[in-house]
C-alpha cells in the first residue's frame, strides 16, 4: 500500500493504482477522456492533468513538479524509506491546485473549439463527459471566432453511427477494436485538426470493412461524448427520463452484469456494468440488442386454451381449473415437469417443489434455448449456451430427494411416454427439432408456460403467459458458478404473471402448502435446502454476486 | 573575416566521393578502422562523452550522456539514424546523404561498435529520393567491400543497415514519432518516459541520432578528443559547485537562407555570432537585418538587437532561443513579421500529428488568428491586463502596473501559451512540437508587437521600418534571459 497525500486527504492505495482511480476511490473526480480502465493508456486527451510533487526533490524539500502530469499514467507506489516525502508520504498529488484548474480550463477550451455544441439534438446529452466536465471545470464562454471544422457523419456499421463533429479523438473506440474485440475495424484518417475516426475505405469512399462484430456496441458506451451513437437507441429517449436497474443479461451463460434502462412502456436499452471476474466493462451485441422481445406486441398476455384445435384466449381461473383437473386425473409417473434455463433459480425452485411435494413426481426435465455458437475475442468470450441459468436450473431442479433432471434425448423419450407435461419455456423464438416436436405432440395434455408465441406454444393444449428477465426479481447462476441478481423493471404485459407465482397457484389449487410472497423469500428457502447455495440469499448476493464454492 | 572550418564537409565537393574507392582515397573508414583496432567499445563511448558532442538534430542533448542511458544487458539494441530533416530552413543532412553517404556509414559503424549494436535503421525523409538512392548505393558498396554485414573485416562485428523512407510528415522527425512510423504505425510521438534509449524501436533500447551527429564520430576517433574540444567554446556553468563545463565543441553545419547574398550550408566552428555568420554567407541582401531565426522555424526569433548572440547551444538557450537544427533564416527590412509568422503557423497547423488535444486544436487556432490579423480582420478592441517587467524584487514578473493590448494579440499569446507555456517552459502536450509552435508565435508577437498592432489598426499588413517594428530589449519580457548570463563565464 502506498501512503499518499491527495489534496487535503491522506489516503492509502494499492501499489500501481493510477491517480485517476485513487482519486475516484475517495470521491474526487479527475476528469478524463482517453483513459478507460479496460484499455491501454495513450494519455492523449490531456484532460486528467494533476500536479505531483517533484520526484527527486532537493534534500528535504517538497516542491511541486515543474510539469503537470497526466493522472491516468501517473502511478502511485510505495517509495523506499529514504525517499519518503515529509518523512511519511510515498507521494503527494494535487488535483485541485490553481495550476491544475487552469490546465483543465485550457484543455476544455481546446476540446470545444470545433465542437458543434448540438446538445439539444445529441443523444449523449445528459450523460456526456464533455457536458459534465465543461460544466464543472470549463470556461463559461468561448474565445473562438474562427470557422469550425465540419467533418461528415458516418455510418460505421449495422448498429453504430459516427457524428464526427462531436468526436474528441480520444481513440477509445480504436483501442477497443484493437485490444478487446481484436477486430481492428476502426482507425484515424487525416492528421492534426482533421483527424477523423473511420473504417477502411477505398479511394472512392466505399467501405472495405464495416464495424460489424459482436462486441461493436461497446464502442458506443465507451465513447465519452455523443460521437458514436447506437442506431438502436438513437432519438428514443433522453437518458434522464429512464429508470435504471442493475441486472444480468439473459443472452447466454456468461451472465454479463448489465443495467436495464426502462420507462413504464418498456425496456429502452441495456448497458454493461463492470464485473471484474465476469464481463469486465463489456457485453456483446446479441445480449445488448436481445431485449426487443420483451417489448414485443406479440407477447402472451392472456392464458390460451386449445378449443376445437385452436388456441384461443381464456381467463386465468379457467386455465388453472383445467390444468388442475387434468393433473389430478393422471398418475404421478405419467407427469413430467420441465423447468427452464431461462427462468430464475426461484422459478425453478418453486417448480421442483411443486413437482416433488405436490405432484409427487421425480421426473423433471430442463428446457431452454437451443445452443448457439461460441465466439472468442482477445478479451471476451460469448458462450454457446444461450441460457443465463443452465447451471442454476439444473442444480435446483435436481435438489430435492430422488429428483432426476433429464435433458436432451433422454428427456424427449420420457416426454413421449408421458400423459401430462408441464413445460416452462421462456425461450423466445425457440424452434423445435423433429424429435422434440414429435415427443411434445404425442403428449395428451401439454401445458406450456412462455412469453411469446413460438413452435413450442403451437403444440400446447394450454398456454400460460409468463415473464421475461426484465419483469421479475430473482437470481441466475452463470457457467462459472456466479449467482447474481436480476431485478424487476417493467410490469408484465396484460395478465402475464411471474412464473413462480403461476406454479405456486397451481400448487395451492392442488392442496400444496406453498406460500411465498416475493423472490427473496424463495432464495432463503434455496439457501437452506440446496447444497452450495447457503450464501445465495438476495441480501448477500447484492450487486456484486457471489461465487459458489 | 571568419573562415569556414570544413571537417564533415571537407571532401564534399570531391568528384565521386560517394563511391567507395574515392572515399577510401580520402581516408574513408580510417576512423572506424582505428576504432576497432585501438579501442574497446567502452573507450569509444567515453571519448564521445569527453568530446562534449551534442546532438545536432534539434534538442542538443549530449550524445555521450544519451549513450550512457542505454542498458547494455538488453538485446537487441538498435541504432536509428534520423535523416528525416524537415525543419523549415534546414538542409545540411541532405548534402551528406546525396554527396558523401559513406561518411554516414562510417559514423554508424563507430556508433554500432561502441554500443554493441547490430541493426541500424536510417529513416530518410520521403522527399529525399536522391539522398536515399545515393545512400542505398553506398550501403551496397560497403556490403561488397566487407564494411557491412557479418564479421566485418574479420573482427566478428556484425552490422546491417536498412533504409526506410518517410511519407512526408514533419512529426516523424521527432524521435518517438519516427520510431512509431518505422514500426509501421501512425507517426505519432510516444509519451515519455520511457525514452528511446531504454525503450525504442520494437520496445528495445535504441540510440536515435541525427545524421550530422553521427558524421562527427569518425573525426573524433581519428583526431582525438583533445583536437575536437579545441573547437568551439566551453562555458562554465556556475550554478553548479564546482562549475560544470558546458561544452559547445566541434563544428556545426549552419544552413543559412533568406536575405543573404550566398545562401547555403556553411560548416563553422560553434560559437560565432549572428553578424559573423551573415558575413560568411556573403553578407546581407538589403539594407538592414530585421530578424534572424537561429535554429529552424521552431526557434524563437532574434531581433537586430541580438545580432551579437553567439550561435552555440548555450548562448542561444541563454538568449531564450535555441540552436535547434542550425537552420538560420535571415530577414531584411522588407520582411513583414506577421506574414512570416503566418507562413510558419501554416506549416505547424498542417504538421501537427493531432494526437493530443492542445496541439491538435490549438495550432490551427493560432494559425487562424494570425491569418485573421494578416487579412486585416484583427479586432480593434483592446483589453487591459497586468504588465510584466522588472518587478519590485528585481526579477521579471508582474509589475503591478497594467497595459493595454489588442484583444487578438492577447488571445494569440494566451492560446499559444496554453499549448506550451514559453515563460514557464511547461507544456501539456505529449511531445515538444507544442513548444515549437508557441515559441515562434509568442516571440514574434512580443518582439515585433508594433507590426502586429499596425496590422490590426490599419486592417492590412504594414511593414514598419526596423527600428519602429522592434521592441527594445529593456521593454520586453520575451528577451528576458532564463538564466542570468553572468552566472556563465568563459572557461
Ligand atoms: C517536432 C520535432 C521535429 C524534429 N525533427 C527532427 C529532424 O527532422 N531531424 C532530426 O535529426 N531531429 C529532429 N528532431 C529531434 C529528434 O527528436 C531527436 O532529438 C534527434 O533526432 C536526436 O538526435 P541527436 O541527439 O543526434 O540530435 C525533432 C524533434 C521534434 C520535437
Ligand atoms: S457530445 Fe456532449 S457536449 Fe457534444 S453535443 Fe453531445 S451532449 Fe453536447
Ligand atoms: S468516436 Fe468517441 S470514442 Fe472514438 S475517438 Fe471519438 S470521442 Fe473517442
Ligand atoms: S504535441 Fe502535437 S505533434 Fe506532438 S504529440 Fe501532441 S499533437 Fe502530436
Ligand atoms: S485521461 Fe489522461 S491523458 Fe487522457
Amino acid at each position: 500500500m502506498a501512503f499518499v497525500k491527495l489534496n487535503d486527504l491522506e489516503i492509502e492505495v494499492e501499489d500501481g493504482t493510477n491517480v485517476v482511480e485513487a482519486a475516484r476511490q475517495h470521491g474526487i473526480e479527475v476528469p478524463h477522456y482517453c483513459y478507460h480502465p479496460g484499455l491501454s493508456r495513450p494519455a492523449n486527451c490531456r484532460m486528467c492533468l494533476v500536479e505531483p510533487h517533484e520526484f527527486f526533490p532537493p534534500a528535504g524539500a517538497i516542491v511541486p513538479a515543474r510539469q503537470l502530469a497526466t493522472g491516468c499514467t501517473t502511478v502511485l507506489r510505495t517509495a523506499p524509506p529514504e525517499r519518503k516525502l515529509d518523512g511519511k508520504y510515498d507521494s503527494i498529488v494535487y488535483t485541485d491546485s490553481p495550476r491544475v484548474k487552469k490546465a483543465r480550463e485550457d484543455i476544455l477550451e481546446f476540446l470545444l473549439v470545433h465542437h458543434p455544441l448540438d446538445c439539444p439534438v445529441c443523444d449523449q446529452a445528459g450523460e456526456c463527459d464533455l457536458q459534465d466536465y465543461s460544466y464543472r471545470h470549463g470556461h463559461d464562454k468561448s474565445r473562438y471566432l474562427e470557422v469550425k471544422n465540419v467533418p461528415p457523419k458516418k455510418d460505421l456499421g449495422p448498429d453504430v453511427l459516427l457524428y464526427s463533429t462531436r468526436c474528441v479523438v480520444c481513440t477509445r473506440c480504436i483501442r477497443f477494436a484493437e485490444e478487446v474485440s481484436g477486430t481492428g475495424e476502426l482507425g484515424l484518417i487525416n492528421r492534426g485538426s482533421h483527424d477523423e475516426i473511420d473504417i477502411p475505405r477505398s479511394h472512392e469512399g466505399v467501405p472495405l470493412q464495416v464495424l460489424d462484430n459482436k462486441l461493436a456496441g461497446n464502442v458506443v458506451d465507451i465513447c465519452p461524448v455523443g460521437a458514436l451513437i447506437s442506431k438502436d437507441f438513437l432519438f428514443k429517449s433522453r437518458p434522464w427520463f429512464m429508470e435504471k436497474a442493475d441486472s444480468v443479461c439473459s443472452g447466454c451463460s456468461v451472465g454479463c452484469n448489465i443495467t436495464v434502462e426502462y420507462k413504464a412502456d418498456g425496456v429502452y436499452r441495456l448497458k454493461p456494468r463492470f464485473h471484474e471476474d465476469i464481463n469486465q466493462h463489456w457485453m456483446c451485441d446479441d445480449g445488448r440488442l436481445g431485449y426487443h422481445y420483451v417489448n414485443s406486441d406479440d407477447r402472451l398476455q392472456l392464458p390460451l386454451k386449445r378449443v376445437d384445435d385452436e388456441l384461443s384466449p381464456t381467463h386465468w381461473a379457467d386455465a388453472i381449473a383445467t390444468i388442475t383437473e387434468k393433473l389430478s386425473e393422471v398418475e404421478a409417473e405419467d407427469i413430467v415437469v420441465i423447468g427452464s434455463a431461462q427462468g430464475t433459480n426461484e422459478d425453478n425452485y418453486v417448480l421442483q417443489q411443486f413437482a416433488h411435494d405436490v405432484l409427487k413426481t421425480t421426473q423433471l426435465g430442463l428446457f431452454g434455448q437451443s445452443p448457439g455458437e461460441e465466439h472468442k475475442f482477445p478479451q471476451f468470450t460469448i458462450e454457446a449456451d444461450k441460457n443465463p441459468n443452465t447451471a442454476g436450473a439444473r442444480t435446483i431442479l435436481g435438489s430435492a430427494n430422488g429428483n432426476v433432471v433429464l435433458e436432451g434425448d433422454a428427456l424427449w423419450e420420457k416426454v413421449s411416454n408421458a400423459k401430462v407435461v408441464y413445460l416452462v419455456s421462456g425461450a423466445s423464438e425457440r424452434t423445435l427439432e423433429d424429435a422434440e416436436k414429435a415427443a411434445l405432440e404425442s403428449v395428451d395434455f401439454l401445458i406450456v408456460q412462455d412469453v411469446l408465441p413460438s413452435e413450442v406454444t403451437q403444440v400446447a393444449d394450454i398456454v400460460l403467459p409468463g415473464t421475461t428477465f426484465a419483469e421479475k426479481d430473482g437470481t441466475f447462476t452463470n457457467s462459472t458458478g456466479w449467482v447474481q441478481r436480476i431485478r424487476k423493471t417493467i410490469d408484465p404485459p396484460g395478465e402475464a404473471r411471474i412464473d413462480w407465482e403461476i406454479t405456486q397457484q397451481l400448487a395451492k389449487q392442488l392442496g400444496g402448502e406453498m406460500n411465498y410472497h416475493f423472490a427473496g423469500e424463495i432464495a432463503l428457502a434455496i439457501a437452506e435446502n440446496v447444497p452450495g447455495y447457503a450464501d445465495a440469499t438476495h441480501q448477500k448476493i447484492g450487486d456484486a454476486g457471489i461465487k459458489l464454492t | 573575416m571568419v573562415e569556414e572550418k570544413r571537417i564533415l564537409y571537407e571532401h564534399l565537393d570531391v568528384p565521386d566521393i560517394n563511391t567507395f574507392d574515392v572515399f577510401r582515397q580520402y581516408d574513408g573508414y580510417k576512423g572506424f578502422e582505428k576504432a576497432i583496432a585501438e579501442y574497446q567499445p567502452e573507450e569509444i563511448a567515453k571519448m564521445v562523452l569527453d568530446s562534449g558532442l551534442k546532438g545536432r538534430g534539434g534538442a542538443g542533448f549530449s550524445t555521450g550522456e544519451k549513450w550512457s542511458f542505454v542498458p547494455r544487458d538488453i538485446e537487441p539494441r538498435y541504432l536509428c539514424c534520423n535523416a528525416d530533416e524537415s525543419e523549415p530552413g534546414t538542409f545540411s543532412n541532405r548534402y551528406v546523404l546525396e554527396k558523401n553517404p559513406h561518411l554516414l556509414i562510417e559514423g554508424i559503424l563507430i556508433c554500432c561498435y561502441a554500443m554493441g549494436i547490430e541493426t541500424t535503421y536510417v529513416y530518410i525523409r520521403g522527399e529525399f529520393t536522391l539522398g536515399k538512392k545515393m545512400l542505398d548505393a553506398a550501403i551496397k558498396e560497403a556490403y561488397e567491400q566487407g564494411y557491412l554485414g557479418e564479421d566485418i573485416r574479420g573482427t566478428g562485428l556484425n552490422v546491417n543497415i536498412y533504409t526506410h523512407p518517410g511519407a512526408g510528415a514533419y512529426i516523424c522527425g521527432e524521435e518517438t514519432g519516427l520510431i512509431e512510423s518505422l514500426e509501421g504505425k501512425r507517426g505519432q510521438p510516444r509519451n515519455k518516459p520511457p525514452f528511446p534509449a531504454v525503450e525504442g524501436v520494437f520496445r528495445k533500447p535504441t540510440v536515435v541520432q541525427n545524421v550530422e551527429t553521427l558524421c562527427n564520430l569518425p573525426f573524433i576517433v581519428s583526431n582525438g578528443v583533445e583536437w575536437y574540444t579545441q573547437m568551439g567554446p566551453t562555458y562554465a556553468d556556475t550554478r553548479f559547485d564546482p562549475p560544470k563545463p558546458d561544452a559547445n565543441t566541434g563544428t556545426k553545419l549552419y544552413c543559412i537562407s533568406g536575405d543573404v547574398n550566398e545562401p547555403g550550408v556553411y560548416e563553422l566552428e560553434l560559437g560565432l555570432t549572428c553578424t559573423e555568420l551573415i558575413e560568411v554567407a556573403g553578407g546581407l541582401r538589403g539594407e538592414e537585418v530585421k530578424a534572424v531565426i537561429p535554429g529552424g522555424s521552431s526557434a524563437p526569433i532574434l531581433t537586430h538587437y541580438e545580432l551579437d548572440t553567439r550561435l552555440d547551444f548555450t548562448s542561444l538557450t541563454l538568449a531564450k532561443s535555441m540552436l535547434g537544427s542550425g537552420g538560420i533564416i535571415v530577414m531584411n527590412e522588407t520582411r513583414n513579421i506577421v506574414d512570416c509568422l503566418l507562413n510558419i503557423m501554416k506549416f505547424y497547423a498542417h504538421e501537427s500529428c493531432g494526437q493530443c488535444t492542445p496541439c491538435r486544436w490549438g495550432t490551427p487556432w493560432v494559425r487562424d488568428i494570425v491569418q485573421r490579423i494578416a487579412d486585416g480582420n484583427g479586432r480593434q478592441s483592446t483589453i487591459t491586463r497586468p504588465k510584466f517587467g522588472i518587478a519590485e524584487n528585481g526579477r521579471w514578473g508582474d509589475t503591478g502596473e497594467t497595459e493595454e493590448i489588442y484583444e487578438d494579440l492577447d488571445l494569440l499569446e494566451s492560446v499559444a501559451n496554453n499549448i506550451a507555456n514559453v515563460d514557464t517552459m511547461t507544456w501539456n502536450t505529449i511531445c515538444v512540437f507544442g513548444i515549437a509552435v508557441s515559441w515562434p508565435a509568442v516571440s514574434y508577437m512580443r518582439k515585433f508587437r508594433p507590426e502586429f498592432e499596425a496590422a490590426i489598426r490599419e486592417s492590412k499588413l504594414v511593414t514598419l521600418p526596423v527600428a519602429e517594428a522592434t521592441v527594445p530589449p529593456e521593454e520586453n519580457y520575451a528577451y528576458q534571459q532564463r538564466f542570468v548570463p553572468k552566472e556563465f563565464a568563459d572557461l
